[in-house]
């Protein structure tokens, strides 16, 4: 109900705007390639296992599992040992064993706000005016020589995320990001490939980041996307100490 | 003649179906742009800075420096680090930035400079940034060609003033002072020249009231053989002169008019600097070009009314035509700096000044003043940007703009090879290709002096290499020593002057003979000591572009830069020493087929090619004696459009291989020829590099990585070794395509293919080094060729749906490797570390840091297999040795061998380790279970017994990476990081230190495996009396980490990784 209402909002205002209009329908597209705001909207909780490979031989496995509304726990693994980030809709902790830390702390006002972005469990261009973002359809570029539209993301809190929409497939196919951490422009940008089906939806299994300008890249491939397991809050709640 | 027609309606036939030919592929930018380039700087002696602003954004200094071909770089730390931000526009000269008095997101960007100089590149019109340079729009004046400077109404910001000096070798309406009131959306000239060679040379307003402005317009005109500042003398009328307007640019009043009185000297005027004092807005400088000895700095204390004559020294008064900038201190009406060869300063209002240029390069162009702090100066020289934090005093150096404008670029057969190369205004340097740890400032050497233009290796002697300054001055210079010794070929008995271009061609043909032109061929086969002079004159001689002495209209201004009817380019056939060809500056293409003895000039033969075109580049073929192509470069007449022919026949006819209205952008400068495919060809032109896969039909912008768009490519190398190509860019350095093999294999067939794999070199396993230090942030660090195993393919459409996944087989068939996969349209590379899986390490409370990669694997040959949703393509890849190391193959099995060992110790390790915790943990776990104390004390006692074996293995002291605690997973960890690390034979002590090792391990196994013994039994016994679960006898788990699910150590490790 909640989540027809909100369409029903997003679309009224969109019309109101002169690319409004254009970034409804844009957007539109998008939920129809990867499978329709019911099928989205029918995920509750999800777990990623993954893969993470830096340059020069480095690997190690990541894993994400993400509850509504706004629940998540990332894991990064090596050698056995697992630095976690997670977010449980109100506070952002981590464990960082690789700095010598096994017991959970919480997370810097850089690294929360990072992390509540990563909890926007359908990512922000859903329900967007509800979340407070803004969205403006600045044109169409050419991207590595496939056609795509480009939105401008301005995330509540400030970010600000270019979404880079394949012509044909309307599915983002670049995103780049701009935050400001410590009053200094940080800028990166991720490539999405491989859009494979998992609980009805298609989601993106490659990742390709870097800084903004850099040959430098590692990618994030995901494994297994798993649908609805069983996720109990306890998992993204931060534990005590012992 | 009949025969000849028809082949030209052939040609014209198939050049117009171009792309478009039925069935054929479309090659566009994106087909070869997957193919990176990066840039190898250098910032070291980085390049000219034209124009800059600044402004405080609260507590930070945003800076924008505007380079004079290299475009826009941004810095919101003061100069601590830069990012280009104009490198989609299309052109990257710069003339003016301004930053919106009141909105620092809003940029203001002239394209062009205007420091006119022969070389100087040109612009496009006026940009605008409203988000602080992340997105452009050109805004208009798009024929100005070069701009001056921007002035933004303060109070009105809508309101803007362009200075527009207008093209330089022609003609135009398109200059003079334009105004626009609606924030560029429309222009109005408000200020139109006197003739049609006359523009906007400088502008100034009065800040407080902005509707009062001086414009400096300035009357130029260059050709290939002169230029005029002023008219074409010191009498001759010019259109030069000062004006003021004072209700906003609508009315101007002529403030040089000669029947005033006012103080400053009769015309004819050249270019004039203005300056309006920002704490006294009365007070205006201006620097005025007149007849000596009036030429000099004036000074009007009443807003232009009555002027008073005052400096005049050398610097005030030397080549306006490149400086022409004056800049008041925002608080003192007194102290005013004039930038020029020198940069001078006055702290008494214009009477006298300093030279203030200190350790900075010099020819300085622009400076900023802080409005906060005086003290802190930021100016712009031909040699980059410079900081001054003592009011000019002393200067500390930018080392992180990589603006270096390169003539020329060569390479050698070092391994990494080198390439060397001449530069506006910055010498003759030899960089490096590679460094450990990446290529900095310190891997550039300089070598020579002066401008910097053609310099090469000497093969035939790797101590020496030939370099030149302006003017053809050759000379020889030992590396090591960097002693020079002038061998200039010199005029015979009352023969004057040879005429060496400014940028005077050297040629090094097989065997090391050496090459340079006057308007004579010399050769010399004895590096130097003599010179055949293997050519009568074979320019045009036309003595009516030999009058470099009377060249610089008011002033005479007579450097070498003008020198005209010389030999611009050199080429011995690669097939055939005595097979020359020469192109010279006024139009004539000449070529011997007997080393000299006859000469044949074919420039007749050209035809659609406009008179006296400036041969930029001749280039013989590699595959056909007959072949060879030409670049032509009429910019200097006004035409800014390519020209490029190539003959066949050695000259007797030539066809167009760019066409007019074509794709192809800007004045050429240099077409390669592939070494391998005949059909490949680049293109350098003032705007960019092209690349043609069919002879020259087709042209593709070469838009990879973040080369910029629109920087002039004067020239270009390819290594034959590596196949690299290496790019000289004039305003952004030298920038290398690594192993452009696969655009040799770029054919229709391919093209045509949904996927292909393109083959590549070898894949060498370089040598693993370390190298550089610390550099701050503040340094310019060039990328390396990838030390990976590069794979490149070919997709017609970007790949979104479904898998593409690509995995690497050895000989026997097992999958080694997994890449990450790219899924660009057109050309792919993707990177492969040619490791093993790290080892399997056993959970400790740190990092084992040396087992955070696997070995690399045994060179050979590999299969790379890509699937692409069901479709599975496979390329056999060829690993190599690098051939630089010191070592056998038979060291480097026998280092892989023992590293394989140690890897398997680690493996196992980490199986004691499990075997060891899972009963550790089962009897924690029945711990926990039991409220019996002293069953209680029983197992905790149990537990603390396997516990000890376990803290044999591993260490388990908490606290960060230091703990200074070493087990046995720590000491093979470190053997192993360092036999993986250097991969010749190991040494005696390694071998023995991994026996060892392995038989500590086989130590603590062997006690576990007696405690299980003589234990197990009688623990599972108690616990089936307390009613609880046994504990089964430990195995190893199953579940063993494949290829793709391990470790890891050398990239860095994020702090977080973001899916979305």
């Amino acid at each position: 109900m909640r989540k027809v209402l909100l369409f029903a909002v997003m679309t009224a205002v969109c019309a109101l705007g002169v690319h409004g209009q254009t970034v409804d329908e844009l957007l539109s597209k998008y939920v129809k390639t990867i499978g329709g705001a019911d099928k989205l909207a029918a995920i509750k909780t999800m777990r990623i296992t993954g893969k993470f490979m830096g340059g020069g031989g480095f690997e190690a496995t990541v894993l994400q599992e993400a509850k509504r509304p706004n629940m998540i726990r990332e894991e990064f693994g090596l050698q056995g040992m697992s630095q976690v980030n997670a977010y449980d809709g109100k506070q952002g902790w981590k464990i960082d064993p690789f700095q010598g830390k096994k017991d959970a702390e919480t997370l810097g006002e850089d690294e929360l706000k990072s992390i509540v972005e990563d909890s926007d469990f359908d990512g922000p261009l859903f329900d967007w005016k509800a979340k407070g973002n803004k969205i403006e359809y600045e044109g169409k570029e050419d991207f590595e020589g496939s056609d795509v539209y480009k939105l401008k993301v301005t995330l509540a809190n400030g970010t600000v995320k270019h979404y880079f929409l394949d012509a044909d497939y309307y599915v983002p196919i670049k995103i780049e990001t701009k935050q400001t951490i410590r009053g200094t422009e940080v800028e990166f940008e991720t490539i999405l490939g491989d859009y494979k089906e998992a609980g009805g939806v298609y989601f993106p299994f490659s990742y390709e980041s870097g800084r903004k300008g850099s040959p430098n890249r590692s990618t994030i491939t995901y494994e297994k996307i798993e649908i609805n397991p069983v996720l109990d809050d306890s998992r993204f709640t931060m534990p005590k100490g012992k | 003649m009949m025969r000849k027609t028809l082949y030209f309606v052939v040609v014209a036939l198939v050049v117009t179906m171009g792309a478009n030919v039925f069935g054929q592929v479309k090659v566009d930018s994106e087909t070869i742009s997957g193919l990176g380039a990066r840039n190898i700087g250098s910032a070291a002696m980085s390049g000219r800075i034209s124009a800059l602003d600044g402004r405080w954004e609260g507590d930070r200094l945003s800076l924008y420096i505007g380079t004079a071909s290299g475009g826009v770089w941004k810095s919101q730390n003061g100069g601590t680090t830069f990012k280009p931000v104009f490198d989609k526009a299309g052109v990257q000269s710069i003339g003016a930035v301004t930053i919106d008095p009141k909105n620092p997101k809003v940029i203001w960007v002239g394209t062009g400079e205007s420091w006119m100089r022969n070389s100087v590149s040109v612009g496009d019109g006026v940009y605008r940034s409203i988000d602080g340079g992340d997105n452009w729009t050109n805004l208009g004046l798009k024929e100005s060609e070069h701009i001056n400077k921007i002035i933004v109404d303060p109070k009105n910001t809508d309101t803007v003033y362009v200075c527009a000096t207008g093209k330089l070798f022609s003609d135009s309406d398109d200059r003079g002072v334009y105004r626009t009131t609606n924030g560029g959306q429309s222009w109005t000239k408000i200020l139109r020249g006197a003739n049609a060679s006359t523009g906007c040379g400088n502008l100034a307003v009065d800040p407080n009231d902005p509707k009062t402005l001086y414009a400096g317009m300035w009357d130029f005109r260059r050709q290939g053989w002169t230029f005029r500042s002023g008219g074409e003398n010191e009498t001759a009328a010019s259109g030069s002169g000062l004006f003021k307007s004072t209700d906003g640019g609508n009315t101007w009043k002529e403030l040089s008019d000669n029947s005033m009185t006012n103080g400053l000297p009769a015309k004819p005027w050249g270019r004039t600097a203005l300056a309006v004092a920002p704490s006294n807005p009365k007070v205006v400088y201006a620097t005025v070009e007149a007849a000596m000895p009036n030429n000099g700095l004036y000074r009007s204390d009443d807003a232009g009314k009555t002027w008073k004559a005052l400096d005049r020294s050398q610097m005030m008064i030397w080549r306006p035509f490149y400086f022409s900038n004056l800049i008041v201190d925002p608080k003192d009406e007194n102290k005013v700096f004039k930038a020029g060869g020198s940069l001078i300063l006055s702290n008494d209002g214009g009477r006298s000044f300093s030279n203030v240029s200190g350790g900075a390069h010099g020819d300085f162009h622009d400076v900023w003043i802080d409005p906060a702090n005086s003290s802190h100066v930021i100016t712009g020289d031909d040699g980059g940007l410079w900081y001054s934090f003592d009011s000019a005093n002393r200067w500390w150096k930018a080392d992180n703009l990589p603006v270096s404008q390169f003539y020329h670029v060569s390479v050698d057969n070092d391994r990494p090879y080198h390439v060397y190369g001449g530069l506006q205004d910055n010498s003759s340097w030899i960089g490096s290709s590679e460094f450990p740890g990446g290529i900095t400032s310190h891997q550039w050497e300089n070598m020579y002096g002066g401008d910097g233009f053609w310099m090469f290796a000497d093969p035939s002697d790797p101590d020496y290499v030939y370099a030149e300054s302006q003017g053809g001055y050759i000379g020889r210079i030992n590396r090591k020593t960097h002693e020079s010794r002038g061998i200039q070929p010199l005029p015979k008995y009352n023969e004057g002057k040879l005429r060496y271009n400014w940028n005077a061609p050297i040629h090094v043909g097989k065997g090391g003979t050496l090459y340079l032109g006057s308007q004579f061929l010399f050769r010399s086969r004895d590096h130097g000591q003599t010179w055949d002079r293997m050519s009568p004159d074979l320019t045009t001689n036309d003595p009516n572009k030999q009058k470099q002495e009377e060249s610089g209209g008011l002033i005479v201004d007579n450097s070498s830069a003008e020198m005209h009817t010389t030999i611009f380019a050199i080429c011995e056939s690669p097939l055939d020493p005595n097979l020359v060809w020469v192109g010279t500056d006024d139009g004539n293409v000449q070529v011997t087929r007997d080393g000299g003895r006859t000469w044949a000039n074919v420039t007749g033969n050209i035809h659609g090619l406009a008179k006296n075109a400036w041969v930029t580049g001749v280039e013989a073929s590699h595959f056909t004696p007959g072949t060879a192509y030409a670049t032509f470069d009429l910019h200097t007449f006004g035409d800014m459009t390519p020209h490029a022919y190539k003959t066949t026949d050695f000259g007797k006819t030539w066809n167009p291989i760019v066409m007019p209205g074509g794709n192809v952008r800007g004045y050429a400068h240099v077409v390669k020829e592939d070494l391998k495919n005949k059909d490949l060809l680049f293109m350098g032109t003032e705007f960019g590099l092209w690349i043609s896969l069919d002879g020259g039909r087709v042209w593709s912008q070469y838009k990879g990585g973040d080369f910029p768009n629109g920087v002039a490519v004067r020239d270009m190398a390819i290594q034959p070794r590596d196949n690299d190509l290496v790019i000289a860019t004039h305003g952004r350095g030298i920038w290398i395509i690594d192993d452009i093999t696969p655009l040799r294999a770029l054919t229709q067939d391919t093209l045509a293919k949904d996927v292909a794999f393109l083959q590549a070199e070898p894949s060498v396993q370089k040598i693993q080094a370390g190298g550089g230090w610390a550099n701050g942030d503040a340094a310019f660090v060039a990328d390396n060729k990838p030390d990976d195993a590069v794979i490149t393919y070919y997709q017609k459409k970007r790949h979104i749906f479904g898998d593409l996944k690509i995995e690497v087989l050895d000989a026997k068939g097992n999958v080694v490797g997994n890449i990450p996969t790219s899924k660009r349209k057109g050309l792919n590379r993707v990177k492969w570390g040619m490791r093993m899986p790290a080892p399997r390490v056993p959970p400790a409370a740190s990092i084992a840091g040396g087992a955070t990669i696997g070995p690399r694997l045994m060179p050979g040959l590999y299969i790379v297999r890509m699937t692409k949703d069901k479709q599975v393509y496979t390329t056999p890849l060829k690993v190599t040795l690098d051939p630089r190391v010191k070592f056998t193959a038979i060291d480097r099995k026998a280092n892989f061998d023992l590293s394989m060992k140690v890897y398997d110790l680690l493996g196992q390790m980490t199986d004691d380790v499990q075997r060891i915790n899972d009963v550790r943990l089962a009897l924690d776990d029945r711990l926990s279970k039991t409220s019996d104390t002293n069953f209680q004390t029983r197992l905790k006692g149990w537990s603390g017994q396997v516990d000890a074996l376990r803290r044999k293995i591993v260490a388990t002291k908490e606290g960060g990476a230091i703990t200074g605690e070493e087990r046995l997973r720590d000491f093979a960890s470190n053997l192993y990081g360092d036999l993986v690390g250097y991969e010749g034979a190991p040494s005696a002590t390694q071998t023995a230190r991994a026996d060892a090792l392995s038989r500590e391990l086989g130590d603590v196994r062997k006690s576990f495996d007696d405690w299980l013994a003589k234990n197990l039994a009688t623990i599972n016994a108690e616990l089936t009396q307390y009613k609880m679960d046994p504990i089964p006898m430990p195995t190893v788990s199953a579940a063993k980490p494949s290829a793709a699910s391990s470790a890891a150590g050398a990239a860095e490790m994020p702090a977080r990784f973001r899916f979305w």
